[in-house]
């Protein structure tokens, strides 16, 4: 079961970098780095680091990403309008077999990983005993605010100014 | 198959994609993308070598810090690529030479 996750993993992490190495569109680069990055959270739960799997679900797939696909498409985008030879204009980005073959891959690594994750959940619920916190939750949130607290308030500074700095930039000017 | 040396080969193709997309691709926004995997390469191999070699957690400290970081960047990095945009009419890395004397 492990292996397999981490084959898929991967496989998912290698292909979705060289494709964002390789691929001219920017939006298409944006989704296979959305495939690369599900690939490594699948390593890091194949390496028991559960929180920061979840974490890098939730942050990186969730907010990054989609913060490039708006920048992707505030500043242009693939412009060309192509239509088929039956005249209609093609929606951009719906076609493609390949789409749908990474987007398949995906849905399996996420449900192998939900496995993975609930089956021991789901055992203890049947013996009769209330699901334990797994383990590493619990030990990181005691780091966090012990031994790395000052890492922990700087970081939060550090988001607050980088909040602010990006609303003051990206704001539009008067007159210009 | 899931040794220490195959998550360091991973992560090192990882950064090797990461480094040749700042290098060699002419977008902003790629190159933005190419940080990122940068960072999720170092970030691998924090996890990787805390669980192979000395078993604690203070491994999975350091991918949540580079996790923050990079949101950070991302921000600040796409309100400026958002901000020249505005200026210049295009993203692409040779237009801007404006700090060039």
């Amino acid at each position: 079961m492990d292996n397999v996750i981490f084959i898929i993993s991967a496989l998912l992490t290698v292909t979705g970098a060289l494709c964002v190495l390789l691929t001219k569109n920017v939006m298409h680069a944006c989704v296979y780095l959305l495939t690369c990055l599900l690939g490594v959270a699948g390593l890091y739960v194949t390496l028991g680091a559960d929180f920061v799997a979840a974490t890098q679900l939730a942050v990186y797939v969730g907010g990054v990403v989609i913060l490039m696909v708006f920048a992707v498409m505030l500043t242009g985008g693939p412009t060309s309008q192509s239509s088929n030879k039956f005249g209609i204009v093609k929606v951009p980005m719906m076609g493609n077999a390949k789409t749908y073959i990474i987007g398949i891959i995906s849905a399996v690594i996420f449900a192998l990983m939900a496995y993975k994750v609930l089956s021991r959940i789901i055992i203890s619920i049947q013996a009769g005993e209330l699901p334990a916190f797994t383990e590493t939750v619990e030990k990181i949130g005691f780091m966090l605010v012990t031994d790395h607290v000052l890492a922990f308030e700087i970081s939060s500074v550090l988001l607050l100014g980088a909040l602010v700095g990006a609303a003051i930039i990206a704001r539009p000017r008067r007159g210009v | 198959m899931m040794t220490l040396t195959s998550y360091l080969m991973i992560s090192t193709f990882l950064f090797l994609c990461g480094l040749t997309a700042v290098i060699a691709r002419k977008n902003l926004i790629a190159v933005l993308l190419g940080i990122e995997l940068i960072l999720n390469a170092s970030a691998l191999n924090f996890v990787a070598y805390t669980r192979f070699v000395n078993n604690n957690l203070d491994g999975h400290i350091f991918p949540l810090f580079i996790i923050i970081v990079a949101a950070a960047e991302a921000a600040v990095g796409l309100a400026i690529v958002i901000r020249f945009f505005q200026i210049r009419e295009s993203i692409h890395i040779d237009d801007a030479t404006q700090l060039q004397s």
